[in-house]
């Protein structure tokens, strides 16, 4: 009988690795450095999740439900692997407290982690305590609490949603696009505008990149059915004057300046590489990319390759990615685990 | 010391004072010259309200500024001015003094349509033009132009008879204009007419503009359309905040 797949992380993609193993019969452990499954959506509290709208408690919730408990399934929370040594097919991972676990192959779904708006100190988060971030946004919504200036509780007038906080922007060194932002920027103002009718939702964009499908019902139906507003112009500064938040910025389709006062900022924060990432990359010795994400060898005939062979990656370790897309890799990953011993090991490509 | 390139600044962003004295020092005339920021402080939410609930301004927040109706207009292609697309940000930002200055261009919309066809969120810019038209007309801040003075003689008159009588629409329409009846095109056709018509139709038309007809039992039809047409305007200036009646 083969060793068992070691899937490190237990977020959307991880779970899916380990429902498709659990589900072809193969036994898995699953390795949760946190107190619970779940990952991003679960532990960061986020609400209604695009694209079907469901509570992410219940839409994660199932896919945690399907693996745990599990008989193919050995849920190991709590813990990390400290080492990983061997060879593909005899892998031998030493988790936090000592134990050791032979495994045949190993999946990272390590995920991201969100951008710390601190770095961005001109748009004023850390300094006025009504500019939040979009995790903070779903956790109000989520929460039941609804969606609250949090200096004194009361219903915002005026919200202003900024686009790129930590994506696309080389000054910062995050020359990537977060990817789900657009769209969780979208969903979110249809959520207060839901809750808030009186409540005027403004998005401040660079460009909208709510791809495929999420254009109709996500992009068209925020400004088409809850009136929400998208200003093009990436703001340079908030600040208070004193009672409400200031945005300042240029708007570049009448070429003035704009100076606008808000009740509430939320940054619509970017996925950066897992702050974890060098020490992972050095355990599990797997190459990281120029971008700090776990690198993919191969983009097309392996699709979860790592730099290290028996080694896979999937969902936002390698990059920013969505919820279903990284239940999707999950699933090739555990595939690529599953038929590990048919396949030829495919040398990276530079 | 002067600003010499005051011609790149609204000259109504530019201020002196005449007499002005800061910290003893009499910085009077040229040399208190201060220019106002042209920064935009607020967003207005009620101005696309208003337009919005005007016939023609319901699709108005579809926008998404791509430029196609102002790159398909017809009157854009003469007078750069005449932007639809920029007009309909100013609205739905609520930026009334910018959308002001162009007060006496925006009614030029020639009703071509092709706004409409090119448009990739059904906005139908020609409608929202209307629209815009309209609201300036009953906020106030344009008379009422020629071409709304010839509709309301025009639609009073089919209110109140059921039919027209063109002699009737043209003097009605040239006297709330001001304008005179000898018309040099219009004693041409009226000559013309003379020369070329039976005289038994140039007696019809003679006897039709002394008696002018009406329609046979139409008090009925034309206490629902007074209703109507009474209904919609109160509508429309409820919608703006005004009064139910009365004139701009």
């Amino acid at each position: 009988m083969s060793k068992p797949v070691l899937i490190i992380g237990g977020g959307p993609a991880g779970l899916s690795a380990a429902h498709a193993l659990a589900a072809a019969g193969r036994k898995s452990i699953l390795v949760e450095k946190e107190d619970r499954l779940g990952g991003a959506p679960i532990l960061s509290g986020y609400a209604k999740l695009v694209p079907s709208h469901e509570w992410a408690k219940d839409a994660i919730g199932a896919m945690v439900t399907r693996v745990y408990p599990n008989p193919n399934v050995d849920v190991r929370l709590n813990t990390s692997v400290q080492k990983f040594d061997g060879t593909p097919g005899n892998f031998v991972a030493t988790l936090k407290d000592g134990t050791q676990i032979e495994a045949e192959t190993a999946i990272m779904a390590t995920g991201f982690t969100h951008f710390d708006s601190i770095n961005k100190p001109e748009w004023g988060f850390g300094t006025y305590p009504d500019v939040v971030t979009t995790t903070q946004v779903e956790q109000m919504i989520s929460s039941g609490k609804g969606v609250r200036c949090p200096s004194d509780g009361r219903v915002p007038d005026r919200v202003a949603i900024l686009l790129c906080v930590g994506s696309r922007d080389r000054q910062i060194g995050r020359e990537w696009c977060s990817k789900i932002c657009c769209t969780v920027s979208a969903n979110i103002a249809m959520e207060i505008r839901e809750e808030l009718p009186n409540t005027n939702v403004y998005i401040y964009y660079m460009d909208i990149r709510t791809f495929g499908l999420y254009e109709g019902e996500f992009y068209w139906e925020s400004q088409e059915k809850y009136k929400v507003k998208y200003i093009k112009a990436r703001i340079a500064e908030v600040t208070s004057d004193g009672k409400r938040l200031l945005v300042k910025g240029e708007d570049t389709l009448i070429k003035r300046p704009v100076s606008i006062p808000f009740d509430m900022v939320v940054h619509a924060v970017g996925m950066d590489p897992n702050v974890d990432n060098m020490t992972l990359s050095s355990v599990f010795d797997v190459k990281l990319n120029r971008w700090g994400y776990i690198d993919r060898a191969n983009t097309y005939t392996t699709l979860a390759q790592t730099s290290r062979p028996g080694v896979y990656v999937c969902g936002s370790a390698s990059g920013p990615e969505t919820i279903d897309d990284s239940i999707a890799q999950g699933h090739a990953a555990a595939m690529a685990a599953m038929t590990f011993q048919n396949a030829k090991v495919t040398e990276a490509a530079e | 010391m002067p600003i010499h390139e005051k011609s790149l600044i609204r000259p109504e962003n530019l201020v002196e004072h005449e007499h002005l004295v800061i910290e003893g020092v009499d910085v009077s005339g040229h040399w208190s010259t201060f220019i106002e920021g042209r920064s935009i402080t607020d967003y207005n939410e009620a101005m696309q309200e208003e337009i919005a609930a005007l016939p023609g301004g319901e699709n108005i927040h579809r926008c998404w500024q791509c430029g196609s109706c102002t790159n398909a207009c017809t009157v854009n292609a003469v007078n750069p001015e005449f932007n639809p697309r920029y007009w309909i940000y100013l609205i739905r930002l609520g930026m009334e003094e910018e959308l002001l200055r162009d007060k006496d261009i925006i009614w030029q919309c020639v009703s071509c349509n092709k706004c409409t066809y090119a448009c990739p969120r059904d906005v139908v810019p020609e409608a929202v033009m209307k629209a815009t038209a309209h609201w300036l007309e009953l906020k106030g801040h344009t008379p009422k132009s020629n071409s709304t003075i010839f509709d309301e003689g025009f639609a009073s008159q089919v209110i109140k008879t059921g039919k027209i009588e063109d002699g009737l629409v043209l003097r009605d329409y040239f006297k709330a204009t001001g304008q005179s009846l000898t018309q040099p095109w219009l004693v041409a056709m009226v000559t013309g007419l003379i020369k070329r018509f039976p005289v038994t139709y140039l007696m019809k038309l003679g006897i039709a503009t002394v008696f002018p007809d009406k329609t046979r039992k139409w008090s009925k039809s034309r206490a629902a359309i007074t209703e109507y047409v009474e209904e919609c305007e109160a509508a429309n200036r409820k919608a703006l905040g005004l009064d139910a009646k009365g004139t701009h």
